[in-house]
């Protein structure tokens, strides 16, 4: 989640109220305090909620809920000469442009940030790292309408923002520290998004980077909003959320002409809602008047159509309101959730626990019984802990990771013995014996199947140790088993037996071989048990889900 | 004061002596020399004794040091060998002709002129020769003298004298009676009640045995049983499954947007092959679409059945949730899970690619908002967490969201877990038409701050002696 910083001095000039009281009230609209400075305050705000990614929308939100000013905020676009074109031919590259003029601002530096701010974390979240959307702000007196939105060759040059002579599109794409980040959007495509003024002065190369000729500054009054992208409802959330925070910062919103299409759009849509239905899910009991209320806190417009429905305005920057309970909610935070009284419900059912957790709980119980600790590898390991170190094939079974983090962890562990002797690795400077198991998820064969396995170490671990602990752990079980010579490599030849149960191997048990004592760099002798359990709990060998 | 059977015999005969030698004792009771010293040892441990060790050094002659005494010394004999003089080339034939001029020379015996060794005349028994006489009495560069010249060798020899100290005294006046006194019992001993007319003895209870370490289970393991029973004692059905997943219910059944960057390879782990679409896939599409018959918008744009077939590691056990609801839509449902989870996150203190998530789920007519709190409350009470205060909160599938929040001394309100009412695009696909409570809470966190620890890495790679040294009861009276 982007984190916003809200400069104080701005942010208590826009709410009316001091930063103490702003500060209390900011985790209760939905937001997490990631540091208070000396002179702001860095929140993280949910994703859903882009409208509070700027000073302005938060300061309209607090406004609202702290009763300062309730009801929705009127935004008026006037209508301007301003037109746009867009190429067909970006059809299949970048199809959608929404714009719109801001006039009459007076921009001081924390303005600016904000504005800069906003942008960012549209980027980041509507935009989805500027593929989705990218946005571009210009100071709208440095060029001159018409403008066009086309695709232009490579080779097509201006000057970048930062930079002081004129860059081909290729060369903005390689040397361009915005090119290097955000090239791998367009690169494969046969032309360039370009928007161009009607002298052909270059306004953006979207979605990489605006032209240095419309940098917005401190002395810009007027600016021109450009909004690019593939999907064209983010285009136009991204779009209202910029002017109604511009319009909050103190400016007038113009429309322009999108081939054809007036906008923005900034009125509200409307919708019916129901009071018993918001009632009943919140468990409350408002009245319409209350709700009504409550809703204007949150910045809607409301009206009571009857004593059972409500009529609801939602701001054009209500981009999360897809559903009636979205609203609902905003019902729950306006009342404050530490109004709402915590209430069990009556509903009668009967615990039950699964079958194989049961089991499982069992088998620790036999093993903690012969003395043995229990512990709790990852899940996620390597062939060279998994089969290398152990002399083993690697398992054809096994589920690797498509894009590993570290070669640490490569796939899902097939086995459990390999990660106990990993562990007594890690212990090996600690009190002898050592006796350990673990019994839990396995996956072979895209299957989620348990494993058990138990490891003794200490100056006269053995065979006999493995055998004698391996006899009484099945018999616990409550199975009977006949042995066969193992020829498992990861145990010494001759001191290994397969554990055969109803004509199947489910286990093996032996002495460790020295060879993977010395990989495990263990110096002391271990005995080894590894036994599925999925192939015992008959009837719940396979998961539901 | 507890004493063996020997110690108090020895004390006894001590009392009687005052002082004695470990032979003499040794003969009186019958015990070797040594074992009467090791008594005495402990008597003087608990200061009813002292034992003193006498060290004696003792000179004698070697075997060549005796001859020498009898013969001369090689000087002497080289003296003898000759008259007033000698050419030095006529001694050289005497077999002491090397090491006897020199000392001659050295104690004034003879002078050499001219090839010559002439006698002074006077040739008085020198140190050495009468310390070899009497080598108990020689003065010490004389003895030293001696020991370097192999004719005499010192010998060490220790004694011991054992006497009874005014403590001991005491205890003997006092009364010490010589019952034989038994250690462990034999099977013999107590089948045939011989124990009774036994004197058992009484063994010293300030020393701390050796450590032993029993089995056991895991302490993380113990939290997690810990919060299965509170949900179980709750009334919740247990879930478990695979924890290999298709996008489709891990993602797509739980109205993720198909663009959502978390579902892609840098946070989410991929594995190769696809996962089956199953029955009423197409209502999922709907909803992300345009929000199928409900009253939702849906995300918009185009649902791509290709992305939900995707096969991931499960990011969390809410993909077992839902398909545990769709299985079962009527009301009512409890249900919960515990289990592993993955996001693709580098590995540090606070962060792995694995941990535990701990879920429930409540499905039935009526149950509201302020349930969800009732029941966010009790499990958390349950858990020890008695102040809790809930936050507005945001998840993909709830609608409305809550984090809950504990207090915790010294750090204050902690953020743990999440929580909300299932939205109805992720519930009306599957024909489910009550409100479905759920929340999620990260066991490891929990289980770092009860445990005190600042690793997450020592849950998993454990040091075995941290296991050994967790009780299985906490917080019990000391």
């Amino acid at each position: 989640m982007p984190v916003i910083s809200l400069p104080y001095r701005y942010l208590e000039r826009l709410c009316g109220i001091d930063r103490k009281t702003i500060i209390e009230h900011l985790p209760m609209i939905g937001s997490d305090i990631e540091r208070i400075l000396d002179e702001q305050v860095d929140v993280e705000f949910f994703p859903s909620r882009v409208d509070l990614y700027s000073t302005e929308g938060v300061a309209r939100a607090m406004r609202g809920f702290l009763g300062l000013e309730i009801g929705e905020e009127v935004y008026s676009v006037t209508p301007s000469s301003i037109t746009f074109s867009i190429d067909p031919n970006l059809t299949d590259i970048r199809p959608y442009l929404a714009s719109a003029v801001i006039r009459g601002l007076t921009l001081d530096n924390e303005a600016i940030i904000s504005l800069m701010g906003v942008q960012e974390a549209l980027h980041w979240v509507v935009g989805r790292g500027r593929a989705k959307v990218a946005i571009g702000v210009h100071d709208l007196d440095k060029v001159t309408p018409p403008f066009r939105y086309y695709g232009a060759p490579l080779s097509r040059s201006f000057v970048p923002l930062d930079f002081d002579r004129e860059m081909t599109l290729a060369e903005i794409m390689h040397e361009h520290p915005k090119g290097r980040d955000y090239s791998h959007i367009v690169k494969d495509k046969p032309l360039m998004p370009l928007i161009e003024d009607a002298h052909g002065n270059v306004l953006s190369f979207p979605p990489i980077i605006n032209g240095e000729l419309t940098r917005v500054t401190e002395a810009s009054k007027n600016l021109l909003l450009d909004v690019t992208g593939t999907d064209q409802r983010a285009v136009m959330t991204a779009l209202m959320v910029l002017c109604t925070s511009l319009i909050t910062a103190g400016g007038r919103c113009e429309s322009v002409a999108v081939q054809g299409t007036v906008m923005p759009d900034l009125s509200p849509t409307l919708r019916t809602i129901d009071i018993t239905s918001c009632n009943r899910l919140l468990g409350t009991s408002f009245s319409a008047d209350e709700i009504v209320h409550i809703l204007k806190k949150m910045r809607y417009g409301a009206e009571k159509t009857d004593e059972k429905t409500i009529s609801v305005r939602i701001p054009c920057y209500r981009a999360d309101i897809m559903h009636e309970w979205d609203i609902f909610e905003d019902v729950a935070i306006g009342a404050g959730f530490s109004t709402l009284n915590a209430e069990l419900p009556a509903t009668f059912t009967i615990g039950c626990e699964h079958p194989i957790v049961a089991r499982l709980a069992a088998v620790r119980e036999i093993c903690c019984g012969l003395g043995y600790l229990e512990v709790m590898p990852f899940t996620l390991s390597n062939e060279d802990v998994m089969y290398t170190r152990m002399q083993r094939a690697p398992d054809l079974r096994a589920l690797h990771v498509l894009h590993p983090i570290s070669e640490e962890q490569t796939l899902v562990r097939t086995d459990l013995l390999p990660l106990l002797l990993d562990l007594l690795r890690i212990n090996k400077r600690r009190e002898l014996p050592q006796r350990i198991f673990h019994a839990g998820d396995v996956v072979y064969s895209g299957k989620t199947c348990q494993k058990l396995a138990l490891a003794s170490t200490h100056p006269g671990a053995d065979f006999t140790e493995s055998y004698a602990t391996a006899d009484a752990l099945i018999r616990e079980l409550g199975v009977s088993y006949t042995q066969k010579e193992s020829n498992d490599p990861a145990f010494i030849p001759g001191r290994a037996v397969d554990i055969i149960i109803g004509g199947e191997k489910i286990g093996t048990f032996g002495e460790i071989h020295p060879q993977v004592l010395n990989m495990f760099d263990i110096d002391q002798p271990v005995a080894g048990i590894e036994l599925d359990l999925s192939l015992l709990f008959s009837g719940e060998r396979e998961t539901k889900y | 004061m507890q004493l063996t059977l020997n110690e108090k015999r020895l004390l006894l005969e001590l009392a009687q002596v005052g002082t004695t030698t470990p032979e003499e004792m040794g003969t009186k009771l019958d015990r070797p020399a040594e074992s009467i010293i090791q008594y005495g040892g402990l008597l003087s441990q608990k200061g009813l004794a002292e034992v003193v060790r006498h060290v004696n050094k003792a000179i004698s002659l070697t075997q060549e040091g005796a001859q020498y005494l009898t013969e001369g010394l090689p000087e002497r004999q080289l003296y003898n060998s000759f008259g007033n003089s000698a050419s030095i080339a006529e001694l050289n034939s005497h077999p002491y002709a090397k090491i006897g001029l020199g000392w001659m020379k050295r104690l004034g015996w003879v002078r050499i002129e001219a090839g010559m060794v002439i006698k002074n005349g006077h040739a008085a028994p020198s140190p050495l020769e009468i310390g070899l006489a009497d080598p108990k009495s020689a003065p010490a560069e004389v003895t030293k003298e001696l020991i370097k010249r192999g004719l005499a060798t010192e010998e060490e020899t220790v004694r011991y004298t054992i006497s009874i100290t005014d403590a001991g005294k005491k205890l003997v006046a006092y009364g010490l009676s010589l019952t034989e006194e038994t250690g462990t019992l034999s099977a013999d001993q107590i089948s045939s009640g011989a124990w009774k007319t036994l004197t058992l003895r009484r063994y010293d209870i300030t020393k701390h045995p050796r450590p032993i370490w029993p089995g056991k289970k895991h302490p993380y393991q113990r939290m997690i049983d810990e919060m299965r029973r509170i949900l179980l004692d709750m009334g919740f059905t247990e879930l478990y499954g695979s924890i290999v997943q298709g996008a489709f219910w891990n993602f797509d059944a739980l109205f993720q947007p198909q663009d959502h960057p978390a579902r892609e390879m840098q946070d989410t782990f991929h594995l190769s092959g696809k996962q089956e679409l199953p029955e009423g896939w197409e209502r999922v599409r709907d909803m992300h679409e345009s929000g199928g018959d409900t009253t939702s918008t849906g995300w918009g744009g185009r649902w791509d059945p290709e992305k939900a077939k995707a096969t991931v590691l499960r990011t969390h056990t809410t993909s077992l949730s839902i398909q545990h609801l769709a299985a079962h839509p009527s009301p009512p449902v409890k249900a919960f899970c515990v289990g592993r989870v993955y996001r693709r996150e580098a590995i540090d203190p606070t962060h792995l690619p694995e941990f535990e998530q701990l879920e429930g789920i409540v499905m039935d007519t009526n149950v509201n908002f302020r349930n969800l709190l009732g029941y966010l409350k009790e499990f958390y009470g349950r858990m020890g967490f008695e102040s809790v205060r809930f936050r507005p909160g945001y998840f993909p599938y709830t609608e409305p969201s809550v984090e809950p929040e504990v207090y915790i001394e010294d750090l204050g309100w902690v953020e743990l877990g999440g929580a909300g009412i299932f939205r109805e695009e992720v519930t009306a696909p599957w024909g489910i038409t009550c409100p479905v409570l759920a929340w999620g809470l990260g066991v490891s966190r929990v289980a770092m701050l009860r445990m005190g620890l600042s690793d997450l890495r020592d849950l998993y790679q454990s040091d075995i002696d941290w296991i050994r040294n967790m009780p299985v009861i906490e917080g019990g009276r000391s």
